[in-house]
């Protein structure tokens, strides 16, 4: 049972972090994402493929990062002057192809096969504990990024990424660059989703492209909506709120007997499909909303 | 290796079956101001409406057919009444969310009752016709000649009737037309009810020319939305023309690149149209 709630405790938080990438870019900055999954998918990769080729985590770890924050800037750059249902598409059609690209390349990526043997960090350190070691780890990067991105959020930099999300052509009135504020934002939270992916990866210790299917980035705009988007706590409980309905169904199959296997699977999703839309009409500030004129 | 024509004809039915949810893509893009990810799940739907009526219950696949095209209408309507209409006044991208909230409820109901297996209709097997070293099969002409009806029917619809009028109308300028005494809900309904049977009817189609399963609306959105950004939205001519230009480059494209990237090929024409000529082909409006 420690194990179970170890190992479920570390995958909120990598949620989390994943929620707390896509609140920078929708949540403050009104910026449409489908596709977050993906950057988090860059950084996993990155990371685990420089990791089996022999590179230290030290630089391997950063690079996951930096280059899913890259990939962000450029598909900034390229698609957010669309009109935002144009971005919706354009964003989950990006991270569409960047998991055929990651199934299909394996020369680069090893294909459907996927990448094991992940190195581990410190694992000979913890002999019998290395899971605790690795949730503290997850949390602690968790609360860094928490604490900097609450900065972030009541910084000038924050205050005019809300300004751009409530009337871009004010902001722009006001003398801000707002496309360059844009691509910053999208960047950062595609950063923060890549350093998501970084931990999951060495977590797991083996990544594989259908670990990004699409119904991935609706998950974690199921967290954000959930928790209140705007709000760094919202995106939070949310992605713990998500883990109890994931979770919780979970046990269902020990109180109604013939839900079992894909049944339950699916009737899971069904449970995820009708929260986000019930949450979307009843409550779309979600359980936290953000407070306004909150610093 | 079979001919390049063979490639372009495969295309072209292709091209046929995406043309009808395309349509009804575009033209609830265009009346509703958001982009309905549920659309192509609405194929799904009606595949499996199909399949319960010809295999479960007996029915010729004609029958069936029309029984899809009935029960995916049916289905739209239900969902707009449940998520859309309360949300009407709110920004594009919340009901584009809800949206792919409903398309995965209806993925996974079909899911749940019928499980991951590939299914096929109870049809009899006939034998492909040679035609000048083309090979085609009976249902693809069949195919392609109910899409053209069709696609003929909803342009006529929305040129010559009363209702299709006050569609146009509502899309252009949906607070003039109510003013003006347009029937809004009404007319919403009427166009939700069609979009949904067109795209219940392509659902048919994509299971005999293909095969039955939950994923088979899910697989092809990015070509439907390629195919309505190219055709331009709100033009039921324009839909009909990116369909096939969709259909013809993604399986001519599988000459240069793995047939696993069909998916990317409607990708970079969705953002070649987006970035050069955002109105697409028929172009004024957008």
């Amino acid at each position: 049972m420690i194990a179970y709630l170890t190992a479920i405790l570390t995958l909120v938080g990598v949620r989390a972090l994943l929620t707390l990438g896509l609140n920078v870019q929708w949540g403050l900055t009104g910026l449409v994402n489908l596709g977050a999954i993906a950057f988090f998918a860059v950084g996993a990769y990155t990371s685990a493929l420089l990791a089996v080729g022999g590179v230290s985590l030290l630089l391997a770890w950063p690079a996951g990062v930096a280059l899913a924050a890259a990939a962000g800037a450029a598909l900034a750059i390229v698609a957010l002057r669309l009109r935002e249902d144009y971005l919706a598409i354009v964003t989950l059609g990006f991270a569409e192809v960047l998991r055929l690209f990651l199934l299909n390349e394996a020369w680069l990526t090893r294909g459907a096969n996927g990448v094991t043997a992940i190195p581990r960090p410190l694992h000979a350190w913890f002999p019998g504990q290395y899971h605790l070691f690795y949730l503290i780890l997850v949390l602690a990067a968790l609360g860094l990024v928490y604490a900097a991105l609450e900065r972030v959020r009541r910084s000038p930099f924050g205050r005019v990424l809300r300004a751009i999300r409530e009337d871009e052509v004010v902001a722009a009135v006001a003398g801000k660059p707002v496309f360059r504020f844009k691509v910053q934002a999208f960047a950062l939270g595609a950063g923060v989703a890549g350093l998501a992916g970084v931990l999951f990866a060495h977590y797991l210790a083996y990544v594989e492209p259908n670990m990004f299917l699409p119904q991935e980035s609706l998950y974690v705009w199921l967290a954000l909506i959930l928790g209140g988007s705007g709000n760094n706590r919202g995106a939070l409980l949310g992605s713990l709120v998500l883990l109890g309905l994931l979770e919780g169904s979970r046990f269902a199959k020990d109180v109604i007997p013939f839900l079992t296997g894909v049944r339950l699977a699916a009737a899971q999703q069904i449970l995820v499909g009708v929260v986000l839309v019930v949450m979307m009409i009843r409550r779309p500030e979600g359980l936290l909303p953000e407070t306004p004129g909150s610093k | 290796m079979p001919p390049i024509a063979q490639y372009v004809f495969n295309g072209i039915v292709t091209g046929g079956i995406l043309a009808l949810p395309t349509v009804a893509f575009s033209l609830l893009w265009w009346l509703l101001r958001f982009p309905n990810f549920a659309v192509s799940t609405y194929l799904t739907v009606g595949a499996y409406a199909a399949l319960a009526l010809n295999a479960g219950a007996r029915a010729p696949l004609e029958a069936a057919w029309l029984g899809a095209l009935l029960a995916t209408g049916g289905v739209a309507l239900a969902v707009d009444r449940i998520a859309f209409r309360p949300m009407r006044d709110r920004r594009p991208f919340s009901l584009a969310i809800a949206s792919i909230g409903v398309a995965f409820v209806l993925e996974n109901v079909v899911r749940f009752v019928w499980g991951n297996d590939f299914r096929a209709y109870d049809v009899p097997v006939t034998r492909a016709a040679s035609v000048a070293g083309l090979r085609i099969g009976h249902e693809q002409l069949l195919i392609l000649g109910v899409t053209v009806a069709l696609m003929a029917l909803a342009q006529a619809f929305l040129l010559h009737t009363r209702l299709g009028v006050a569609m146009r109308a509502t899309a252009d300028n949906p607070l003039l037309s109510a003013v003006k005494g347009v029937p809004t809900n009404h007319v919403i309904a009427v166009a939700t009810f069609g979009g949904g049977a067109l795209a219940g009817g392509a659902g048919v189609f994509l299971g005999l020319d293909a095969s039955i399963d939950p994923l088979m609306g899910g697989g092809i959105i990015i070509s439907v939305f390629a195919a309505a950004i190219l055709g331009g939205i709100g033009s039921a001519p324009g839909a009909f023309a990116g369909a096939l230009i969709v259909g013809i480059v993604e399986e001519t494209g599988t000459l240069i690149v793995p047939p696993t990237y069909k998916t990317a090929i409607g990708f970079v024409i969705i953002l070649a149209v987006l970035l050069v000529r955002p109105s697409g082909l028929a172009g004024s409006r957008s």
